[in-house]
């Protein structure tokens, strides 16, 4: 049989890499052009503020690195060159650890989820082609983000220190091929994993990993005391940073190249960054080889570990059989109607089976734990009485303790916002399932409040009553403060429900984009402004009959009253503005 | 015995306007009870649109659509209650198990738990999906995941079938199967609306086919009727292509030249 004469010009490889990654690039063009105005102001801003971010990095890291280099501080604190020249070593490491890591998500994406992989390897395109422009197009966004925070450091180093000037070349392009290199072995990373697991499962995973990691560390300096910090201390942070820049670690290699070629030892400087370089592309050359091998056998698509099959369950109860239902059950059943259990049931297996919902709900937790330690770390708002008069002092103190409600309100309202702000819209495309069911609007709505309002109480009144325990508060301060938190909270998630109803996308991908931004912006202006509205109605009487001298129960009956009806407005009102539109949702 | 003279869908005048483009135009038909309607028409005249209409995910603007004696847009809970419906992307919640997504839609329909129960491992069953039964949704392949959109349609045993491109993504076997029971289902009085670009299918299985073309409907009646109408064309096919316009036939003649 003769072969098919085709008339496709021979092209180098690098043509076709340029082409895929052009395309990329037209692509992220095209989404600019066509994004709203106010977005591409925003983004022009951004650059703007970024760029003059990136000047001050510069000369800040200038300026210092001059400041440690002085003489004075020298004869003051001793010498700071074997910390400034571990300074390239850490940064390095970090960039190529740092690639490493946010390659492996950005990777997993190109190579698995993206589904052009399929169009580009049937496409008369080189496979190894196709493969460098994924590699690429995962490392070129993180290496630029990385280089704009280390170069300035680096060049901000060299400038201090008056390195030679090959040193600035060199800084580029080592940075970019150890990018290569993590990149590759994060492509090797990604093809395993995704043996023994789902992509889309590890996708889940990483972005819950990874969220809760963004927020350990963001929030960590809150518990960090660094008002109490010494020099002792920070000596030892610097001898530890020392102490990294050895040269039996391959990873300090690179840094301790770059510092060698500015101090001008050439023979070190030509060993250890040719060593690197030779090695990143050998790493970057087996890495793209294999990955590129096992994709195209197959190897990478075939799951090693299968689904474990779940033994048949036995159902609990025969049917026409009456079942035994615990008193809360029946309590449940009296009370809840059918449709609403049912909602309720799927919206708690949905949250508690998607890891990108569940780091959302884990979020408002791990804040209210970091800031129910740094309030019991000290507890005491007032240091001392002074000349203060009895009465202020009196109301002070309580004053002090109703402060455990608006801990409590916190976490419950990070809980409300995610909870009742996207309970409709997280029903996304599968919304049509409840639009063509017999279902009641009052029915869905009281669902979405139950599933936002429980769960969001529940952990307030853990809160709540955890802090009391802790600061031994009188049992009049919780009987009065447990009803508030539960009606401020019911009022929160009616504005936060609400407002998720008339800014519902359905059509999301990516669970961040439930909500329209303008919509969760009002809803959260809102929330601010009722908060202390309704913390004030609820607490400002028990306060001031006590400065008067009157009898606290009845201050605190007098809050219950108006707080509550103003609560309960709140709840009420908003949702039955807009219950006429849940059913009109989807019809664009 | 199913009741033919019964009307359980009507349309009466039926449009929908997004802006100034018409999608559905005076659109009035009737399927009874005991019967297979096919819906056909070229990509974007107006079938999912008309199903939308019908199943209540879209308010018409004008017109009146009644579902088993009930209108949609006034009375929708008994509409609803009284219909099944697939829609022609399964979008179902990825992460239940089958099982427990049948349980919930019995559940909204109001159906007893113990019959729900029962109803579930016979559809699971039937459709070949117990041991997938467990698992959740994502799991699933296209045809499973159509396959599981339709057993959640039949777990309140409907009167109105609505399904839009039920047999897409399906393997030959389960195709056939949707077809047996969407036949058995018809035998036993309930209306069946469904809308197929596959003419051998609609021409095979409904009982009475209806097209749209450019939002209005154009022809409808039994297979002997359009015969009768069209210009001595044999299969559906040709009525279809006779109907619809064929010039786009001689632009691929060129194309392709």
């Amino acid at each position: 049989m003769t072969a098919v004469n085709t008339t496709l010009p021979a092209h180098p490889l690098w043509d076709y890499v340029w082409k895929l990654l052009k395309l990329r690039v037209q692509i992220a063009l095209r989404q600019f052009l066509h994004a709203p105005k106010s977005r591409k102001i925003g983004m022009a801003i951004l650059a703007v503020l970024f760029v003059g971010f990136l000047g001050f990095l510069f000369f800040s890291s200038w300026w210092l690195l001059n400041f440690l280099t002085s003489s004075k501080l020298a004869e003051l604190a001793g010498d700071a060159s074997g910390f400034l020249n571990s300074l390239p070593v850490m940064l390095m490491s970090v960039a190529f650890l740092g690639i490493l890591l946010t390659s492996f998500g950005v990777l997993l994406q190109a190579l698995y989820l993206a589904k052009d992989m399929d169009f580009l390897l049937a496409a008369p395109v080189p496979i190894r082609a196709v493969f460098i422009a994924k590699l690429l197009q995962a490392i070129l966004p993180n290496l630029g983000l990385i280089s704009l925070f280390a170069l300035p450091v680096l060049f901000g180093l060299g400038v201090s220190a008056g390195y030679s000037w090959l040193y600035y070349p060199m800084v580029v392009i080592t940075l970019a091929a150890l990018a290569l290199a993590a990149a590759g072995i994060s492509s090797l990373l990604v093809i395993g994993v995704v043996r023994l697991f789902s992509a889309r499962r590890v996708a889940e995973v990483l972005g819950f990993m990874g969220a809760i990691l963004a927020m350990l560390c963001s929030q960590s300096g809150q518990l960090a005391n660094f008002d109490e910090m010494n020099s002792e201390q920070a000596q030892a942070a610097m001898q530890l940073a020392t102490r990294y820049n050895t040269p039996w670690l391959p990873l300090a290699w690179p840094g301790r190249g770059l510092v060698a070629l500015g101090e001008g030892n050439w023979g070190q400087a030509l060993l250890l960054l040719g060593f690197t370089l030779g090695l990143a592309a050998v790493i970057f050359a087996v890495a793209l080889v294999t990955a590129e091998r096992l994709y195209y056998t197959g190897w990478a698509s075939m799951q090693v570990v299968s689904t474990r099959k779940k033994p048949a369950r036995q159902r609990r109860a025969t049917p026409g059989e009456p079942t035994q239902a615990s008193l809360l059950e029946r309590v449940v059943r009296l009370w809840v109607p059918g449709p609403v259990r049912a909602l309720m049931v799927k919206d708690y297996y949905v949250l508690r089976r998607d890891l990108r919902n569940l780091s959302q709900l884990v979020t408002p937790l791990i804040f209210g734990i970091i800031y129910a330690f740094i309030l019991l770390r000290d507890p005491q708002i007032i240091y001392g009485r002074g000349e203060m008069p009895e009465f202020i002092y009196q109301a002070a103190q309580n004053l002090s303790l109703y402060i455990n409600v608006g801990l409590s309100l916190f976490v419950g309202w990070m809980l409300v916002a995610r909870l009742a702000g996207m309970g409709i819209a997280q029903e996304g495309k599968s919304f049509w399932i409840l639009k063509t069911a017999p279902l009641k609007v009052s029915y869905l709505i009281a669902a979405k409040f139950l599933v936002a309002y429980l769960p969001a109480l529940l952990i307030g009144w853990i809160f709540l009553l955890a802090l009391a325990i802790i600061q031994q508060s009188a049992l009049s301060i919780l009987w009065f403060t447990m009803p508030a938190v539960a009606l401020l909270i019911a009022g929160n998630v009616g504005i936060n429900l609400s407002f998720g109803i008339t800014g519902a996308n359905l059509d999301w991908q990516d669970p961040r984009q439930m909500q329209r931004g303008t919509s969760g912006c009002i809803s959260s202006i809102a929330s601010f402004i009722y908060l202390p509205l309704g913390f004030l109605l609820f607490f400002v009487p028990p306060l001031g009959f006590s400065l008067f001298g009157l009898p606290g129960w009845v201050g605190q009956l007098v809050g219950l009253v108006l707080g509550g009806v103003f609560s309960l407005a709140c709840t009420i009102i908003p949702l039955r503005l807009v219950s006429e539109r849940v059913m009109q949702l989807g019809e664009a | 015995m199913p009741n033919l003279n019964t009307p359980l869908i009507e349309t009466l005048n039926l449009v929908k306007r997004y802006g100034s483009k018409t999608a559905v135009d005076q659109v009035s038909l009737t399927v009874h009870g005991g019967e297979i309607f096919g819906f056909l028409g070229p990509n974007g005249a107006g079938k999912t649109t008309t199903i939308k209409m019908i199943v209540g995910l879209l308010q018409p603007t004008s017109g009146s659509v009644k579902v088993a004696g009930y209108d949609v847009q006034v009375q929708p809970l008994p509409a609803k209650a009284a219909s099944g419906y697939v829609p022609d992307e399964p979008n179902l919640y990825a992460k239940l198990s089958g099982r427990e997504m049948l349980r919930f839609v019995g559940d909204l329909y109001g159906v007893e738990r113990s019959q729900v129960e029962r109803r579930i491992d016979e559809l699971l069953r039937l459709l070949d999906l117990t041991q997938a039964g467990d698992d959740t949704i994502d799991s699933y392949s296209h045809g499973m995941q159509q396959k599981t959109a339709i057993a959640a349609a039949l777990v309140h045993d409907p009167k109105v079938l609505v399904l839009d491109e039920p047999t897409v993504g399906l393997d030959p076997k389960s195709a056939r199967l949707i077809k047996d029971i969407l036949r058995q289902l018809a035998d036993r009085g309930a209306a069946i609306f469904l809308s197929t670009h596959i003419l051998e299918i609609a021409e095979r299985m409904c009982d009475r086919i209806g097209i749209i073309y450019q939002g209005r409907l154009i022809a409808a009646g039994t297979m002997d009727e359009l015969r009768a109408h069209g210009q001595a064309e044999s299969s559906l096919e040709d009525i279809f292509l006779g109907l619809t316009g064929g010039a786009e036939y001689a632009e691929i003649a060129e194309v392709l030249g």
